[in-house]
């Protein structure tokens, strides 16, 4: 039975290259990086040795690493075909080596090996004498095991969510997670950097030295100095863990094959109490929506960054992003107001690809556009849309940075330039979106191209900022050419109208370029939309 | 006998009112694959015209052109005397459209989803929420009026299209396989609804390859195989000394007495 399992594996990984060429290339590029990654953290671990915080960063390090399989799951549910046992469930199988089955076969994979290498790094950075080495020969496995069942159970247990639509959204909205965790890490590590180094880590190592699987690691370091009790506390821990994880993953899985699904019954589906609220309380249902087209297209699109998974995680990151770099740049000293600026282009790019983001059901809002002018109207509302949000952002932002840096001055000629930005984003973002659309499939946080559009989307998105720079560049100018003459506070105000008005002139000229190109390429857009 | 009657009085209606579609000389090719092979079609007005064909007969490819959503390589489409190409102000206000394998905007609710369209299509908002309670209502979907169309049936996103397809009442009305993967409740609501649209004298064009729905609903087929028109014209006509459509259909496309012959003979004998 594991051998059937572990070559279902292999088949699956198999048929899953030989699909197609850019999945191999891919997966190649994806099992180079990940090994070249784990030689590297291996050699570092093993430089480690004999470092005083040796034990801190490599149980920290571990304690990561495992955090890491308990998320990855729920973030990429459909990464592992082995993973959905409710494949299975026409199968006359036993519980007992099902687990079994499954958590050899589990052990196939880039992953795991990821983890493999690591555990062994960590294994000789702290094995010290005869009695850590064999410590390590049994936490080593312990802790891939750990990691791996870790993941199961935590996928087993929560397979109805993940296949259902709420369970898609979540994983959508990981990328979010990611993207602005980063950015977290990022200012998290050159904080350390000047706090004085690794030692700032032996508080927090101290507790996750107990917290399976790196408390396996932890017994190596401890039978290496003598503590024996220790040692053998730690790798019990580990153990028992380990034995937890897969009752917890055999008694979901027992569950998940002989309990039925209901989660598609529909009959019983009385109106929950927000619905009959809403069906009773509103005198016209449609009283949210405005008269027109302007008017029902933003509230259409604002309505879609609430709602729409893809959408909201690409508004969250832009907000998270366009607030976080200058603000932590101008707390950390290094920032300048101008900084502010990359709020409003980090939001303007969502005027990019307006029609991708609609995905095929672009064609409903084809089947009304007959004139250029209808095509026009479109267009506005959609950027009037994103302005409703971003205009009092972007001053928000530039306020802020202002406020953290102590520079008023430089306020209106900073905030002048984020409009002209803006207005440029919006401009060349609408002649972009009707030029170059292109798909953005719906599942996975990923991936935001369909194959075959990814030049599309690189030049519809890098030709248009530097167009938009482009378009900045007389602004940019002038007020070079205001601070080298020294302009008092009514030049810099001047510039403050300036940048106003030449955002709108280039927003609206962008606009008006490409209404006529959207009513005349209609055909061609709803089908660049519905690939994927 | 009634046949003869009704024929009688769309051919008097004809020579006045221009027919709901024509179509000459329509070709579409990607790349290698011909999918539709210059093909010239008359739809009279005030029909249930069923379209029908096998699967990558061409019909999806059609239906796209005629309303307009793909662009020909060749050819002219009008629908009621109006160039769809030429002229789209007059045709998109005249025709209602529910393609197969598009999405609609599945995070609005169903409600929302008719108050959006209607309003996108210039309709006064009081008139588009009126319409959309009695839709819901005819088409049974009230109780999920509230729920996102992302969490809709297969059956209910049809009717939900249905109904966003109907809310400006158009002239004709084109239906892509619009029964496809629906329950036979709301396939019957979905009857009862197009009958009573079309008895007002307005036009159906649907696809579909169940041959006895479409001889059930429709009075009028155009048969089509392999990117051709094989056959139009009144039902009674196209079926003629066959029994059934669905035996005319299968002389038409030649998968007659194609037969399994011995080379399943193990199947159903002893065990």
């Amino acid at each position: 039975m594991i051998s059937v399992f572990v070559r279902l594996k292999l088949s699956l990984l198999r048929g899953g290259l030989r699909q197609s060429a850019g999945r191999r290339a891919a997966y190649v590029t994806s099992a180079v990086l990940t090994l070249l990654f784990a030689a590297g953290q291996l050699l570092g671990l093993v430089l480690l040795r004999g470092s005083e915080h040796a034990g801190t960063v490599v149980v920290l390090l571990t304690g990561v690493l495992a955090l890491g399989w308990a998320v990855f799951p729920l973030f990429f549910p459909s990464g592992d075909e082995t993973l959905d046992p409710t494949r299975l469930v026409m199968l006359p199988l036993r519980p007992g080596p099902l687990v079994r089955a499954l958590l050899v076969s589990s052990l196939v994979g880039i992953g795991p090996l990821f983890t493999l290498c690591l555990a062994v790094g960590s294994a000789v950075a702290l094995a010290h004498g005869a009695a850590a080495v064999v410590a390590a020969v049994v936490a080593v496995p312990l802790v891939v095991l750990v990691c791996v069942a870790l993941a199961r159970a935590v996928a087993a247990g929560n397979v109805r969510l993940l296949t259902s639509r709420k369970g898609r959204d979540l994983a959508v909205l990981s990328g979010l997670v990611i993207a602005v965790g980063i950015q977290f890490v990022n200012f998290g590590a050159q904080r350390l950097g000047r706090a004085g180094g690794l030692s700032a880590l032996d508080p927090a190592g101290d507790v996750v030295r107990w917290i399976p699987p790196a408390s396996a690691l932890g017994a190596v370091e401890a039978a290496g100095e003598g503590a024996y009790g220790e040692a053998a506390a730690g790798l019990l821990l580990s153990a028992a863990a380990l034995g937890l994880l897969l009752y917890a993953w055999r008694r979901s899985l027992v569950r998940l094959m002989t309990a039925p699904d209901g989660s598609t019954l529909a009959a019983a589906s009385r109106p929950s109490r927000r619905e009959s609220a809403a069906s009773s309380a509103s005198p016209g249902p449609g009283r949210l929506w405005p008269e027109g087209r302007t008017g029902t297209v933003m509230t259409r699109s604002l309505r879609y960054v609430a709602r729409d998974p893809k959408t909201k995680a690409a508004w969250v990151t832009s907000l998270a992003l366009g607030l976080i770099v200058p603000l932590f740049n101008a707390l950390q000293g290094t920032g300048s107001i101008y900084f502010a600026c990359f709020a409003a282009g980090m939001l303007g790019v969502q005027m990019y690809n307006q029609f991708g983001q609609d995905t095929s059901a672009f064609w409903m809002v084809a089947m009304t556009i007959s004139s250029a002018r209808d095509a026009y109207e479109e267009l506005r509302a959609r950027a009037l849309a994103l302005l409703l949000v971003t205009l009092p952002y972007v001053v928000l932002v530039t306020v802020l940075t202002a406020a953290v840096l102590g520079d008023w001055r430089t306020l209106p000629d900073a905030l002048g330039l984020s409009f002209g930005v803006l207005g440029a984003m919006l401009g060349t973002g609408a002649v972009a979106s009707a030029r170059f659309p292109y798909s953005i499939p719906q599942e996975g946080a990923f991936k935001n191209v369909a194959p075959g559009q990814a030049g599309l989307a690189w030049m519809s998105i890098l030709g248009g900022m530097v167009t938009a720079a482009v378009l900045c560049a007389p602004l940019i100018a002038l007020m070079v050419w205001l601070h080298a003459s020294g302009a008092g506070l009514s030049g810099r105000l001047l510039l403050l109208a300036l940048g106003a008005a030449w955002g709108t002139l280039v927003a609206w000229a962008g606009l008006r370029l490409a209404a006529p190109r959207t009513a005349k390429r209609l055909p061609e857009i709803v089908a660049a939309v519905s690939k994927g | 006998m009634p046949d003869q009657i009704k024929d009688d009085v769309a051919g008097g209606a004809l020579g006045e009112a221009p027919p709901a579609v024509r179509v000459e000389g329509l070709w579409k090719r990607f790349g290698e694959q011909i999918a539709v092979a210059g093909i010239d079609l008359t739809l009279p007005a005030g029909r249930f015209i069923g379209l029908v064909g096998p699967n990558g007969a061409g019909k999806t490819t059609t239906l796209s052109m005629v309303t307009g959503l793909l662009r020909p390589d060749q050819g002219r489409v009008e629908v009621a005397g109006h160039d769809v190409w030429r002229d789209p102000v007059e045709v998109k206000a005249r025709i209602g459209v529910l393609p197969e394998g598009l999405r609609l905007f599945e995070r609005l609710s169903g409600r929302e989803l008719l108050a959006y369209t209607g309003r996108l299509r210039g309709l006064p908002g009081a008139e588009v929420d009126k319409r959309a309670t009695q839709l819901l209502d005819v088409l049974d979907l009230a109780g999920a009026q509230h729920k996102l169309v992302v969490d809709y049936s297969t059956g209910m996103r049809k009717k939900i299209g249905l109904a966003a397809a109907l809310l400006h009442n158009p002239d004709v009305l084109f239906l892509d396989e619009p029964f496809e993967g629906v329950d036979p409740v709301s396939a019957q609501t979905i009857r009862g609804v197009l009958e009573r649209y079309t008895a007002s004298g307005a036009t159906v064009v649907f696809s579909s390859h169940v041959m006895e729905l479409v001889e059930s609903l429709c009075d009028w087929v155009a048969v089509m195989v392999a990117g051709r028109i094989r056959a139009q014209g009144p039902l009674a006509e196209v079926r003629g000394e066959a029994p059934s459509l669905q035996s005319a259909f299968l002389e038409l496309v030649g998968a007659h007495g194609r037969d399994a012959g011995e080379s399943l003979d193990w199947l159903g004998g002893a065990r």
